[in-house]
């Protein structure tokens, strides 16, 4: 145990020695990053809300081979976007464009919050219309209303009643 | 005032009930092709057997059935036998021709299915790294596309097609197009 214990420390320096003379700086081919952005934005068609970047599946890695190979001929990312987009239609972009009828799409959930706070708005308005009526009613209402004679002369009777 | 909210309230609810059943009653592999009534883009690969090159620019002016499949294809052994029926039932038309395309296989796996399951006689581009099946916006197998003599894709069947899919789906547009 101690044997191993004193064995594991040099062991693990040498390891880190080894993996930081192994390390050199990586550069990336610099159209490599270019695919990569394109890829990321593209569904894998055939996975669960996977990007072609992420997805081991066959199709997503062809797909990524033309992106390179179109990336390497030169062609501009719309271009290419577009090209999958002309074949695949909206549902190859993992986020939706902002374009035809997916402007709704994307504005739906503010004209809700716009509408949701206009009937609120209205709603208070009206709930503070009432309060201040009420409010406005019972200062002119005289306090308390005195019975008059009949009333008077009954609650009398009902308490002499309850007396006996 | 209090029953015409409960009114909208139970309307909006009904309205997202119905567009749930609805939905679900889609088929999630069958996206709409943006390929329809577009030009089909043309091809042009070796031939599964011999030496030949199958190009589709070649088959202008007759419609098409391009038949997107794969011997790793399950369903495809499903529609195989249509394919042959088919192929033989049309084979005397002067108009109609059909086309395999046999993408991410090799050329023996895709002869040991044709050995297997029957060989319906006609040709297959091959496609090892499925350019050409992207090149159509092919998501699986098997896929098809009927092009019309123009060269326009006027069709697209996702899944294996079945028993009659020609006199009921193909043939409807075919004897549209020549009046």
């Amino acid at each position: 145990m101690i044997f191993s214990r004193q064995l594991l420390r040099p062991l693990l320096m040498m390891l880190m020695l080894i993996g930081s003379a192994h390390a050199e700086v990586r550069r990336e081919d610099p159209t490599e990053s270019m695919v990569r952005q394109i890829a990321k934005d593209l569904r894998c068609a055939v996975c669960q809300n996977q990007s072609v970047y992420e997805s081991n599946s066959e199709l997503a890695k062809d797909m990524l081979k033309i992106i390179r190979d179109k990336v390497a001929a030169g062609e501009k990312e719309p271009a290419i976007r577009d090209y999958f987009h002309q074949r695949y239609g909206d549902y190859i972009y993992l986020e939706p464009t902002g374009q035809g009828m997916n402007a709704l799409l994307w504005s739906a959930p503010f004209l809700g919050l716009g509408l949701g706070g206009y009937a609120l708005w209205l709603a208070l308005r009206r709930w503070r219309g009432q309060a201040t009526k009420e409010a406005a009613d019972a200062s002119q209402a005289p306090p308390s209303p005195t019975p008059d004679a009949a009333m008077q002369s009954r609650i009398e009777q009902e308490l002499k009643q309850v007396e006996m | 005032m209090n029953g015409i909210w409960k009114l909208v309230l139970l309307g909006a609810v009904m309205a997202i009930l119905l567009l749930f059943a609805l939905g679900l009653k889609n088929d999630p592999r069958d996206i709409p092709s943006p390929l329809v009534n577009r030009p089909a883009s043309d091809f042009s690969a070796p031939a599964l057997d011999g030496n030949q090159t199958v190009s589709l620019s070649a088959q202008r002016g007759k419609w098409v059935l391009v038949n997107f499949w794969g011997s790793w294809c399950v369903s495809c052994v499903v529609e195989h036998p249509y394919l042959i029926e088919l192929a033989a039932k049309t084979n005397n038309r002067p108009d109609f021709v059909i086309i395999g395309v046999d993408f991410r296989d090799t050329p023996d796996a895709a002869q040991a299915f044709l050995k297997r399951h029957g060989n319906p006689g006609y040709t297959h581009a091959q496609d090892p790294d499925q350019k050409i099946a992207i090149d159509w916006g092919v998501y699986g197998a098997p896929e098809s596309y009927l092009v019309d003599p123009n060269g326009t894709i006027r069709m697209k069947h996702t899944g294996p097609l079945f028993p009659g899919w020609f006199e009921q789906r193909a043939l409807p547009l075919m004897q549209g197009n020549a009046k």
